[in-house]
């Protein structure tokens, strides 16, 4: 076992992890935040995408001993970020989610995408989307909502 | 309804949907975000060779009572499954191998751990001894004397064969034109992002099975499990969390799901087994796998006459529970007419046992393959006679005024107008600039092609299809229990179940029309066994059909007694009352739903003399024609094709769709995109492929390729809405269409793109390499002929 310290979501404290536990795993059972879903476990569907030291990262790719001394945030922990919250609203009117699994994911990326590209176009957003699998929706209304949540943004700090 | 002015602003209102919030803000509860004290996870040793003998299975010294095997979680009753005929063979299929494995990747033992990680650390301990058999892999080679055998007692590899001969197809051999073509659609998986999942345990207290499931039905599984365990049903409540997809995938009592109830019974804690996506692409439902050999005959001007050969479905190595896998063959065949007036048929299907994973259904059933057969035909005939396919589709499709009309496969297409579809589709792509824009040629020397596919889709099917199927289970109706509440507002619990189909929604727009109250006011509950009515779950495009009715009929239900309850606090006949808005108005004044519900719950003394106090209605709804309603589109697509490489590119997608009256348009519109880009994957990407020795080589994302943001396009919908007749409100289901059509538009539009070399695309998914190869072998053949 291994201590570590963690910045999650705003809070810091140690933990004690088994060295072979990846951070998905060390989020969702240890620590009981569910919204970071597990696709595919081997980085290819970003359903467990979380905000790593203010990057997008794969939690299923990411060991927990390797985030000693690092801050993370998942989606609990974005409740009263400005940004997310132009993002779900734009993802509800826009009809952006069916089953809901890839959509926290999703709104992370979106999120990390807003804060690389001003009001990013569409095929930007698509080509940024390509490592986040959403089975249900095709993809349509997911890129919409981004597109309108960049414009608003935008707007807002034109 | 005399008197009864239902609100129109709810049906075919774009409401956003209750659903969202939940999922927005991480709250969702799929069935491995539920914790419980105790909870051990579950890990299956699985089978690494498609056909073997299990020779010896030893278990870890220092693991008692950790590892199970068959002989410890029974004793178990196997189910039968697939259609109730004498023809269909019964293979038994165990939780856990009964000593033999007929696929890679079945049960052999399960593991139990406080995590998964553990658990996975012990099953790498058993030490499994197989004797490897020979391994039944091609579905065609399969039927031929002398193949290996998936079940020894069995004459042959068939689960079941069949012919349909409609007409006169010994007409068909003077035809003028005779074409024969093979064409395939590769296995692949259904690939809900959310795997599947079991989480079972004892209620010590209840003295009963609680098990979640990730389903799409828990009545049905529940009827499964008791058969199983030889548990009564009401010692067993199953629940369905959210649901993170189905597609089919989570239709069918799987042998994990019984063996995680089996466990829990023992051991008295709760488990769980969560499967990971390598266990879903090796053995979750498959699905596809369709082998063609046609012929197709039609008149020199351009008459469709028949379609006569075989059609092989690789079903893999077992029926799974109930219904099995025949659907495939007979719903193939039936709807290889397409649209057409085909007038002769004559087809062999052979539904086959391999040594692969079970096949089960997946959005779509059959018709994707059915569709990308009869549509590569028709353009393979106009390309035969030169004619351009739109327009030979145009004339050999039933018209508006043909409907209802009888195929000659026995399906009755019900309302419409397919022209009008086709016309849309034309309109909407283009086909005069597309054609203008080939002559002129692409700068980076791509290849422009344009494709047409039309699909029907059968919904809303009860009694009468069924039991023509021959199904184990009739899923002939489907129920609603209303409840009004006290303070006026309304819970609904449906047996059917949601898996992001936006059912929360619509039947509260469906309620809320029929009530006269803001959806706001009204919940829909799904999910639990111990709440809900039986119902059979959602799938075969039958949820807004059959549970909208079934809300609509509770609903009246409801306002027949609120009525009364209103006229007698009006002091009025109930005659001269009408309903609107919430409340009941009578000559003299109104009475609001709150009062009447509240007189109705709770103070009893209120009400007309001799009234049964409470406002709650069950109620089963079935249409009044059981044959299924019939939505349908033309799809039509535009690709740019690199030669070399074969590298496709969608640059349009339209559709010109009907399914009725709509609900609600923004979600209709988010199945036909969802569908679609399913279907895309099936026609581009999906596959699992085996080898010689039945070792499936697509078991992660890096093989199994799924599309991705950039390779769907936003797909143009165009909406025709002929209301159905035999439902309510003439809603047609329509979750399964947006898959069907697109393998045929798609190979249609590739062949295309490079008909001038003849290059031909039967067989899905078009991979960079089928493809590239397929032009090379088209360019070759020209050179040698010139």
């Amino acid at each position: 076992m291994t201590e570590i310290t963690l910045h999650l979501n705003g809070t810091q404290a140690a933990h004690t992890v088994e060295p072979r536990q990846t951070l998905a795993d060390f989020l969702r059972d240890r620590c009981g935040l569910t919204a970071t879903h597990l696709g595919c476990e081997h980085g290819a569907c970003g359903a467990c995408t979380v905000v790593l030291d203010g990057q997008a990262a794969r939690s299923c790719l990411q060991l927990a001993v390797m985030c000693d001394g690092r801050s993370i945030q998942t989606l609990e922990g974005l409740r009263a970020d400005p940004v997310m919250e132009v993002l779900r609203r734009h993802f509800h009117e826009s009809h952006a989610l069916q089953c809901g699994f890839c959509t926290p994911g999703m709104l992370i990326m979106g999120r990390d995408i807003l804060q690389r590209y001003r009001e990013p176009d569409a095929q930007t957003i698509r080509h940024e989307l390509s490592g986040q699998i959403c089975r249900c929706t095709g993809y349509a209304g997911i890129v919409d909502a981004i597109v309108a949540a960049g414009r608003e943004i935008g707007t807002a700090t034109r | 309804m005399a008197g009864h002015a239902a609100s129109d602003s709810w049906i075919g209102a774009r409401l956003l949907r209750k659903e969202d919030a939940r999922h927005l803000y991480g709250h969702g509860a799929f069935i491995a975000d539920i914790r419980m004290p105790g909870l051990q996870d579950i890990a299956f040793v699985r089978s690494q060779r498609a056909h073997a003998r299990v020779r010896q299975i030893v278990k870890p010294p220092d693991a008692a009572g950790r590892v199970f095997t068959l002989a410890d979680i029974g004793p178990l009753n196997i189910l039968e499954a697939g259609p109730e005929l004498a023809a269909h063979r019964h293979g038994p299929y165990p939780a856990l191998s009964d000593g033999r494995v007929r696929y890679v990747g079945q049960t052999i033992a399960a593991c139990m751990a406080p995590t998964r990680a553990e658990a996975e650390d012990l099953a790498d301990r058993v030490s499994v001894e197989l004797e490897e058999l020979p391994a039944v892999v091609d579905c065609v080679a399969a039927m031929r004397p002398g193949s290996p055998r998936v079940f020894d007692s069995w004459p042959d590899n068939a689960f079941i064969t069949s012919t349909v001969n409609e007409g006169n197809p010994a007409s068909l051999a003077a035809a003028p034109i005779r074409l024969r073509r093979q064409l395939r659609m590769n296995r692949q998986a259904t690939v809900s992002l959310e795997c599947r999942g079991s989480l079972a345990y004892w209620d010590h207290r209840l003295n009963e099975l609680v098990i979640y499931l990730s389903t799409q039905g828990g009545h049905v599984k529940r009827l499964g499990l008791s058969k199983a365990l030889g548990l009564p049903e009401n010692q067993i409540r199953v629940i369905a969390p959210d649901v993170g997809g189905g597609f089919g995938g989570k239709n069918r009592l799987m042998p994990e799901d019984i063996a995680v109830a089996a466990i829990a019974m023992k051991v008295g804690h709760p488990v769980r087994w969560i499967e990971d996506r390598r266990e879903h692409l090796l053995a979750s439902v498959h699905a596809r796998d369709h082998a063609y050999d046609l012929i197709i005959s039609a008149d020199r001007d351009g008459t469709l006459l028949g379609v006569e050969g075989d059609v092989h479905i690789d079903a893999g190595a077992y029926s799974l529970w109930p219904t099995g896998s025949f659907m495939e063959a007979s719903m193939a065949s039936r709807n290889l007419t397409g649209p057409y007036r085909i007038k002769h048929l004559k087809l062999n299907t052979f539904t086959v046992a391999t040594n692969k994973a079970p096949m089960g259904p997946y959005r779509g059933v059959a018709r994707p393959g059915a569709c990308f057969a009869i549509e590569r035909l028709v353009d393979e005939v106009a390309r035969e006679l030169g004619r351009e396919p739109f327009d030979l589709r145009r004339q050999n499709i039933v018209t508006a005024a043909e409907l209802p009309y009888s195929t000659a496969a026995g399906m009755r297409l019900d309302t419409g107008d397919y022209v009008a579809s086709l016309d849309m589709a034309h309109d909407m792509v283009g086909l005069p600039a597309i054609r203008k824009r080939q002559i002129a040629g692409e700068p980076n020397g791509r290849a422009i092609g344009i494709g047409f596919a039309f699909y029907t889709e059968q919904s809303g099917h009860g009694q009468v299809e069924w039991v023509k199927r021959k199904s184990r289970v009739v899923p002939g109706y489907e129920s609603a229990s209303g409840r009004m509440l006290p303070d006026g507002s309304v819970i609904f619990h449906v047996g059917t179940q949601n898996h992001g189909q936006g059912h929360e929604t619509t039947l509260a727009q469906i309620a809320a029309h029929e009530l006269t109250i803001d959806p706001a006011r009204i919940s829909i509950r799904y999910g639990d066994t111990a709440t809900t009515p039986f119902g059979f779950g959602t799938f075969a495009s039958r949820s807004i059909v059959f549970a909208g009715g079934a809300v609509a009929k509770s609903s009246r239900g409801l306002i027949a007694k609120i009525r009364r309850i209103g006229a007698h606090l009006l002091q009025a006949d109930v005659a001269n009352t009408r309903v609107e808005g919430g409340a009941v108005h009578g000559p003299s004044g109104k009475i609001s739903f709150a009062e009447i519900a509240y007189a109705a719950n709770v103070r009893q003394e209120h009400l007309p003399a001799g009234m049964d106090p409470l406002l709650d209605v069950t109620a089963t709804y079935e249409p009044t024609e059981t044959g299924g309603v019939f939505s349908y589109g033309t799809h039509a697509v535009v690709v740019a094709v690199e030669p070399d490489t074969g590298v496709v590119e969608i640059l349009d997608y339209v559709v010109a769709e009907d399914c009725g009256t709509m609900i609600n348009p923004m979600i209709v519109d988010g199945q036909v995109q969802g569908g679609i880009a399913q279907g895309i994957g099936t026609a581009l990407y999906e596959e699992i492929p085996y080898d010689e020795a039945g070792q499936p080589l697509a078991t992660s994302f890096a093989d199994y390729m799924v599309p991705c943001a950039p390779e769907i396009p936003k797909v143009r919908i165009g909406h025709l809405v002929t209301p159905a007749l035999a439902t309510e409100y003439g809603v047609k289901g329509l979750g399964e269409g947006g898959a069907i059509a697109p393998p045929a538009v798609i190979a249609n539009a590739v062949a295309d793109a490079f008909r001038s070399i003849g290059a031909s695309f039967n067989e899905t998914p078009l991979t960079p390499r089928r493809v590239s190869e397929a032009v090379d072998r088209a360019r070759r053949a020209k050179g040698a002929a010139a």
